[in-house]
This record gives structure tokens, sequence and C-alpha cells, in this order.
């Protein structure tokens, strides 16, 4: 029982590794062999992009483990801040 | 006292890290720090963003810069640290001190090894002439990749000295938390290397 746990905890961030290689390529493929327009591509590696950081932090940092409530939420209120910023400061 | 961790680790998969109080805290504050770094680093990509076509005639830009196969093996080093990293941390709370030491010292040469690749890549950019001082361009891409290249250096320091306290002192509630949240700083730096290689390297092809 408790080898199978074991097992599945590190097969859970195999998966999530593979997951993460393939997005990366996927990126990297995108713009090396010019399949979308230029208008599409950044919208598509930036998607990309936020799948593999949600990936990281629900498999690698553990979010998805109970009693992470107060830790996603100040990863969210740190994300709503990051992006106004972002945003404000490329647009100004 | 040691006779009681040994029992209890074979029962339940263990999370050594939040078994006392000050780890629980540990943890929350470094929560609090990472969405803070955050939104530094938001900063220091918007203004980037912003810049980055600020360049004087004559001066390389990004797309002329840029060696996507350079930064496609920087990537695949600290995707790959990453992972090591979480394997560290599986076999920490199995008690398992000397495949945790291994992960954490396979996941400290992955970053050593970014790190060489990054300095020679700044030392490439500089006989181009694209230097701290040389664009707007520079100084914006210099302060991004720059903070989380010193991001990457501090993680390092950090992690080894950690490896030093645990063989001495072993996987204790003291020394678990410290692991731990070093290990979510390590993912954290590959998390903000996602959106450099992203929106610097990949945007900058595109151009």
């Amino acid at each position: 029982m408790a080898n199978t746990t074991k097992k599945s905890g590190i097969g859970k961030h195999i998966i999530s590794f593979a997951f993460m290689i393939a997005l990366t390529i996927a990126a990297f493929y995108l713009v090396i062999n010019n399949v979308v327009s230029k208008g599409w591509i950044l919208p598509l590696i930036l998607i990309l992009a936020v799948i593999q950081v949600i990936l990281q932090l629900f498999t690698f940092m553990h979010l998805d483990q109970k009693g992470s409530n107060y830790y996603t939420f100040f990863m969210i209120v740190g994300i709503f801040v990051a992006v106004i910023s972002a945003i404000g400061i490329i647009v100004m | 006292m040691s006779a009681q961790t040994e029992t209890t680790t074979k029962d339940a998969p263990l999370h050594l890290e939040t078994a006392t109080f000050e780890g629980k805290n540990k943890v929350l504050g470094f929560w609090l720090f990472l969405g803070a770094e955050t939104v530094l680093f938001a900063c220091l990509f918007g203004t980037y963003l912003a810049l980055r076509h600020q360049t004087l005639p004559g001066q390389p830009t990004g797309k002329e810069l840029f060696d996507l196969n350079l930064v496609a093996l920087a990537t695949a080093f600290l995707l790959t640290s990453s992972l090591t990293s979480v394997l560290a941390m599986h076999y920490m709370n199995q008690q398992r001190k000397g495949l945790m030491q291994l992960w954490l010292g396979i996941t400290v040469l992955l970053g050593l090894a970014f790190l060489v690749l990054e300095i020679y890549e700044f030392v490439h950019y500089v006989h181009e002439g694209h230097t701290f001082m040389s664009s707007a361009f520079g100084s914006s891409f210099y302060a991004l990749v720059g903070t989380h290249g010193a991001h990457v250096t501090f993680g390092i320091v950090w992690i080894s000295t950690l490896m030093l306290q645990a063989a001495r002192r072993g996987i204790t509630k003291e020394t678990a938390p410290k692991l731990f949240v070093s290990s979510l700083y390590w993912h954290f730096i590959d998390v903000v290397w996602v959106f450099i290689f992203t929106l610097v390297y990949l945007l900058g092809k595109v151009g």
C-alpha cells in the first residue's frame, strides 16, 4: 500500500515533466518553423507557457495538495498585481 | 525520539516540512514571498517588452543576437533540474538522505551548467556590441535575464549550503522545512525561465 503511493508520487512528477518538455518543444517548433502567422504566434506560445507554469505550480510545487489554499491565494494575488503591473508598463 | 521517527516513516507519506508550527509558517511565508517575486519579475518583463525594439541604427537586435539552440539547451538544464529537485523532496519525506543528497547534487550541477551557458551567452553578446549601456533594449534585457541569473546563483549557493547542513544534522523537523522551501524557490526560478524563453527569446526571434 505504502509502496504504491510512493511510486505514484514519482510517476505523477515524471508525467508532468514529460508534458512540460512537450509544451517547450511545441513552443520552439512553432517559432522555428513559422507554422502560424505572426499575429497568432504570441498568444499561442504564451498559452503554452501558462499551461507549463500551471503544471509546475500544481505538481512540482505541490499546490494540488490539501491545505494549500493560503499558498494558492498568495500566488493568485501576486499574479493579479503582476499582470496589471506588466500590462500597465507595456501600455504606458 | 529517533526510534519514533523511524517507525512513522514507513506508515504514511509524511510531510516533514510542515510537521512543526515553525515549518508551517516558513512555507506559508515563503509563498507570500513568491507572490511578491512574481510582481518583481512582471515589472521587469513589462519593461523589457516595452523597450525591446529600442536600439540605435547599426546595433544588433534580438533577432540577430539570440541563438535558439543555446536557449533550448539552457531550458533543458533548468527544466530537468526542477524535476531532480522534486525527486529530492520526495526522498526527503521518505527519510532517505543518500538519495535526497544525490538528487540535490544533480540539481545544483544542472543549475551550474545553466549559469555557465548564460555567462557564455552574455560574454558573446558584449562582443557583439549588446551591453547593459548600449541601448534601452540592452538595459531592459540584462535587467530581466540578469535578475533571473542572480536568482539561479543564489539558489545554487542556498541549496549547496543546505546540503552541507543536511549532511551534518540529517533530515529533521528543522532542516526539512528549509530544504522544502529552497526547492519551492528553485521551481519558481524555472517558472520565471519559462516566461523568459517564451517572451524574450522566442518572441525575439519572431521579431
